[in-house]
């Protein structure tokens, strides 16, 4: 990205008003399509942050008989820059600073999922939706887990360098500690579960996390909620509730779930396949604290025998996938596993 | 944070076979901009092979630095406050950058650090070298002969806005000609650990291999990796992994095939509020050590001798069951490991001011 000349230019000369060390004229050193233009070619070009002795990485050379400083990376607005140009016993010496673009709204949270208040004692995770792309690393400073008293949960959350954003930078994957969560793992055993049946929690979002332009969001975030007894039991679309849409309409093709299911899987997990085994393109919605898959047709509904394409590695708030439970007892191994991949649910537009 | 290295001990293997493979791990890169979207977790293979984890482009780059030749042996590393250095080399400020992984080249001794300037999802990836006489550079990714591999991403493509799902890359390392990559997804509780033949090679992506634990003999979860060392010195060489759940366990590399189910022996129980960073495997007196970065509780130096005759942990344990292991208690703030040399480690670490990137004994 390159800055506008002409703005960075009158910075430029505005901040020369400071001038260092020896004799210098702003019209010496200039600030040309991003790139520091020294009068001559005879003589040595430095590019530092100011109070750094770090040259800035870039390629210097000569043009047109004056030496130029391109910068490997642009110039960034409000970082201050030092500039020194040394020939034959002449100092010119400059600093500058590009001023900031135009400040678009500030970033909000704009969700958090699961939407419900009330959540298992084994809740896996939390879904924090913002409306900007955010800073990486700061995100377990900046979330905190209050109990009933007001006082934070030690370390219920998994901290890992990387942290698990979606590729916009908008939404964080936050995961309980796995070692409060699966059984017989000294974690648990030492601190007990995170979260614990009968209690109230919050989840508190700072208000000072900063925004990926390093600014703090609009406001904090408090999410209460109430923990309710583990769930152990895996999804199961024997009970889902398919309710088919009319011939010829565009009307939403729904699914109601016996539980709050994994907003960000509901997403990309299940797919609407018609009697020709074709995709029908359409839009999802979901609602009433995750229980309720919507789907909107681009187009009207053709009869015949459709499907819904589930993959199996849909979970619900717990971790537990139509596929496999979070935790197997393998000393009583009463769950089941489907085996398939994708499951097929028929229905029939009406 | 992330990351680990491999073996010492495959690198002396590999260095020892070098006359007959040289060449072999570069010969079919091709030259041209690597499309780097960002650079997290890093790796050396031979042959100056800088591996590279990039998560948001869901690739491993493998990337040809041509920095072959080095005493390494003789290299000291010491660059107080790294972090303002090469934030004002990136034309930034240090709160503006992100340093994701530290690598050695066994080549050469430089340090290889992959960075982001900036913080968000679009922030520049850089990677910046340091050299013995502390001068940063950056590795030029113009006209760099390299090789890619796209990491499948189970995601329904095209559909848009609504496709976030992502992999987190947690660690990955060379070995005996293979790529193996830890990851974690930001949806489902996944546990993949994929291993992908390199030199890399477009009709395979490689196998995930599905990682499990088993606690007390009875409750089995899905266990992500969160750091791992490979190690193993004339013998079956074997992952030594941290899980996200806090045990240390061990499973034979061999074991990451295609299909099938891995369950690592727990070989020792960290503790609690702990969380491991970082693993380096080292050689001191004839025996194998692994030294690991943590949170909370300092380094700890990991006895390797015998391992695999530690009967796994099944049962409940006090703090320090399992392996041997001391804890170097001086060491605190580490934030990244590598090992520089036979008798040295790099760490870049952070006493309440800046960071630093410093050599160390290697206890």
């Amino acid at each position: 990205m390159n800055f506008p000349a002409r703005a960075a230019a009158i910075a430029f000369i505005a901040v020369a008003a400071v001038p260092q060390g020896c004799a210098s004229s702003s019209t010496e050193l200039t600030l040309e399509d991003g790139r520091i233009v020294a009068p001559s070619a005879d003589g040595v070009l430095k590019v530092t942050v100011a109070r750094s002795d770090v040259p800035l990485f870039g390629e210097i050379r000569t043009e047109n008989g004056r030496r130029v400083f391109e910068p490997r990376f642009p110039f960034k607005p409000g970082v201050e820059y030092h500039v020194v140009f040394e020939s034959s016993g002449r100092r010119l010496e400059k600093r500058f600073i590009l001023p900031a673009p135009a400040a678009s709204p500030p970033t909000a949270v704009t969700a958090v999922f699961p939407g419900r208040d009330a959540l298992p004692e084994n809740l896996l995770k939390f879904y924090l939706h913002f409306s900007a792309p955010m800073s990486r690393r700061e995100a377990y400073q900046r979330v905190r887990l209050l109990d009933g008293a007001g006082k934070p949960v030690e370390l219920p959350f998994l901290e890992i360098g990387e942290e698990l954003w979606d590729r916009s930078g908008t939404r964080l994957t936050l995961l309980f500690d796995p070692g409060r969560i699966k059984r017989g793992l000294k974690p648990r055993e030492d601190s007990g579960p995170a979260l614990e049946e009968g209690k109230s929690y919050t989840l508190v979002i700072d208000a000072e996390w900063p925004d990926a332009q390093g600014r703090p969001l609009r406001e904090g975030h408090r999410k209460p909620f109430k923990v309710v007894a583990p769930d152990e039991r895996q999804p199961d679309p024997k009970k889902w509730k398919i309710l088919p849409p009319k011939v010829g309409s565009k009307e939403p093709l729904a699914i109601q779930f016996e539980e709050s299911l994994d907003e960000a899987m509901l997403h990309r997990s299940i797919i609407v396949v018609d009697a020709a085994g074709a995709p029908v393109e359409g839009r999802i919605e979901i609602a009433l604290q995750e229980t309720l898959w919507s789907f909107i047709p681009a187009g009207p509904w053709k009869p015949g025998a459709h499907s819904l394409q589930v993959d199996t590695v849909l979970e619900d708030m717990a971790g537990n996938s139509i596929d496999r439970p979070f935790e197997v007892d393998v000393v009583r191994p009463v769950e089941k596993s489907i085996g398939a991949k994708v499951l097929r649910l028929p229905f029939t537009p009406k | 944070m992330m990351r680990m290295k491999l073996g010492i001990a495959l690198v002396a293997l590999a260095a020892l076979s070098a006359p007959a493979m040289a060449q072999d791990l570069t010969k079919d890169m091709k030259k041209g901009t690597p499309d780097l979207k960002s650079a997290g977790p890093l790796a050396f293979a031979p042959e100056g092979v800088l591996l590279v984890g990039d998560p948001i482009g869901g690739a491993i780059f493998a990337l040809a630095t041509e920095d072959t030749k080095g005493s390494p042996d003789s290299v000291k590393l010491d660059v107080p406050a790294i972090d303002e250095k090469v934030a004002a080399a990136l034309g930034t400020s240090p709160n503006d950058i992100l340093i994701n992984d530290l690598s050695v080249n066994p080549a050469s001794g430089t340090a290889y650090l992959s960075m982001s300037r900036g913080k968000g999802p679009s922030a520049t990836p850089v990677i910046v070298t340091v050299d013995g006489t502390g001068k940063i550079a950056e590795l030029s990714l113009k006209s760099i002969a390299f090789s890619k591999a796209t990491l499948p991403n189970p995601a329904n493509p095209g559909e848009g806005k609504n496709n976030q799902r992502a992999e987190a890359i947690t660690d990955l390392a060379y070995a005996e000609g293979r790529v193996i990559v830890a990851g974690l997804s930001n949806e489902e509780f996944s546990s993949n650990l994929r291993s992908i033949p390199f030199p890399f090679k477009a009709a395979d992506p490689g196998s995930a291999v599905e990682i499990f634990h088993g606690a007390h003999g009875r409750f089995e979860t899905k266990s992500p990796v969160r750091t791992f060392a490979i190690y193993g010195v004339g013998k079956q060489p074997n992952v030594l992994a941290a899980y996200t759940c806090t045990p240390l366990v061990r499973f034979p590399l061999s074991d990451l095939k295609p299909g099938t189910k891995v369950r690592g022996t727990t070989v020792a129980e960290l503790g609690n509020r702990n969380r491991p960073l970082d693993i380096i495997i080292y050689q001191s007196g004839g025996k194998d050590y692994a030294l690991m970065a943590n949170s909370s509780r300092g380094v700890m130096k990991i006895q390797l001798e015998n391992m695999e005759k530690i009967p796994g942990i099944t049962e409940k344990i006090n703090d320090k069951a399992g392996a041997a292991y001391e804890t170097i208690a001086s060491l605190k703030g580490v934030d990244q490991l590598d090992r520089l040399n036979k008798d040295n480690a790099v760490i870049l670490v952070r006493d309440g001011g800046p960071l630093n990137l410093k050599t160390i004994p290697l206890p």
